[in-house]
């Protein structure tokens, strides 16, 4: 203890005290301009890896379509038979800014899976009533019943009922899918969904890294030009 | 980077596609397509019969779209309208150039690896450290 009590007594009088180097600006501006750039080779670096990734995901993805041709055949499965009916993207991207500083604002993207625009919110709001109604009757239950066990076990069945009412949603949205291509589609043709919906999920994530590193970028280049100026 | 510096807040944005055929069928698959009431796509399937400004019209087409948060493209197909996408320097919808079937992803060719290239050129860091 009284080490720890030393270490923090020692930790306060530096920070309490007063810059008295005159290069101390200049060494803190290099700092963070070190900072940026390190933050640029780390998204950077995330950029390559990720799309390492990305390569992989859909060669996979490539491999089962292939795969679903040859038992389909490829009259079944090929781009003539595309649905071209008036219908809204099942998944959406969800676009937020961060801000970075006062000057640079940075784009951050989210995947929203399987909800179509048409019925996001009736869905998104019925799920959540029917979520809250099996909550208030679980705890209505509760007080008069048993112990708090059972209370564990409605709140459990009421996210499982939740949880369900998404799966069906996801599952109807995906045979929607899949439906362009008739209704009864090979086993294959199914296993080309998540290998493509890992690929969308690793886009959303290389895209997001490629936003961080060209604000990481911009803001080296301010620095430079700042230094020069 | 005058373009990056207003981002408009969007709740439900698309990512089109420009690629082969077996690219689109994918992510069509993954439940990425539109079609909206003047029926158009938010893809662009490009084969042996697409021509360059087929692909230059479908790009500038997307990049002018409000509702396109991401456009995807393959990395040949960015090569034939390379002009086009380096040039192209706003942050939405930002572009990805993907790997594609029979070209695998380089990036030596990749527009946004090349716009950051000039930090890894000794000149710059020098001129920075001066």
């Amino acid at each position: 203890m009284e080490a720890q009590e030393g270490k923090q007594g020692v930790f306060e009088t530096e920070t309490e005290r007063p810059p008295t180097n005159p290069l101390q600006g200049v060494i803190e501006g290099e700092e963070v301009g070190d900072e940026n750039v390190l933050r640029f080779l780390d998204s950077m670096d995330g950029y390559l890896g990720l799309m390492d990734s990305l390569s992989a995901t859909l060669r996979q993805g490539w491999f089962e379509l292939a795969s679903a041709k040859y038992s389909m055949g490829a009259l079944r499965v090929n781009g003539a038979l595309l649905d071209l009916k008036v219908h809204p993207a099942a998944t959406s991207l969800t676009v937020t800014q961060d801000d970075v500083d006062s000057e640079l604002k940075q784009p951050h993207f989210t995947l929203c899976k399987w909800v179509s625009s048409g019925n996001e919110k009736s869905s998104s709001q019925e799920v959540k009533s029917k979520e809250d109604d099996l909550l208030k009757t679980s705890d209505s239950q509760q007080p008069q019943n048993h112990g708090s066990s059972q209370m564990f076990e409605g709140k459990t069945s009421a996210r499982d009922g939740a949880t369900f009412e998404v799966d069906n949603q996801v599952s109807k949205e995906r045979a929607k899918s899949l439906s362009m291509f008739g209704t009864l589609v090979s086993p294959k043709l199914r296993a080309v969904q998540p290998s493509f919906e890992t690929a969308l999920e690793t886009i959303v994530e290389i895209v997001n890294i490629q936003s961080s590193m060209l604000n990481a970028y911009d803001q080296v280049q301010r620095g430079s030009k700042g230094s020069k100026g | 980077m005058a373009g990056r510096a207003q981002i408009p807040q969007k709740n439900s944005a698309l990512v089109a596609m420009i690629a082969d055929e077996d690219t689109i069928v994918g992510f069509l698959l993954a439940g990425v397509g539109n079609v909206d009431l003047r029926r158009k796509t938010n893809y662009l399937i490009v084969d042996s019969k697409t021509t360059v400004k087929q692909i230059e019209d479908a790009f500038k087409e997307f990049t002018a779209r409000e509702d396109i948060a991401v456009i995807m493209i393959s990395q040949y197909v960015a090569n034939m309208i390379r002009f086009l996408v380096d040039s192209y320097n706003k942050a939405i919808p930002a572009i990805l150039e993907i790997p594609s079937k029979d070209h695998p992803y380089d990036p030596t060719h990749d527009s946004i690896l090349s716009r950051v290239k000039y930090l890894f050129s000794a000149e710059s860091v020098a001129s920075g450290r001066r």
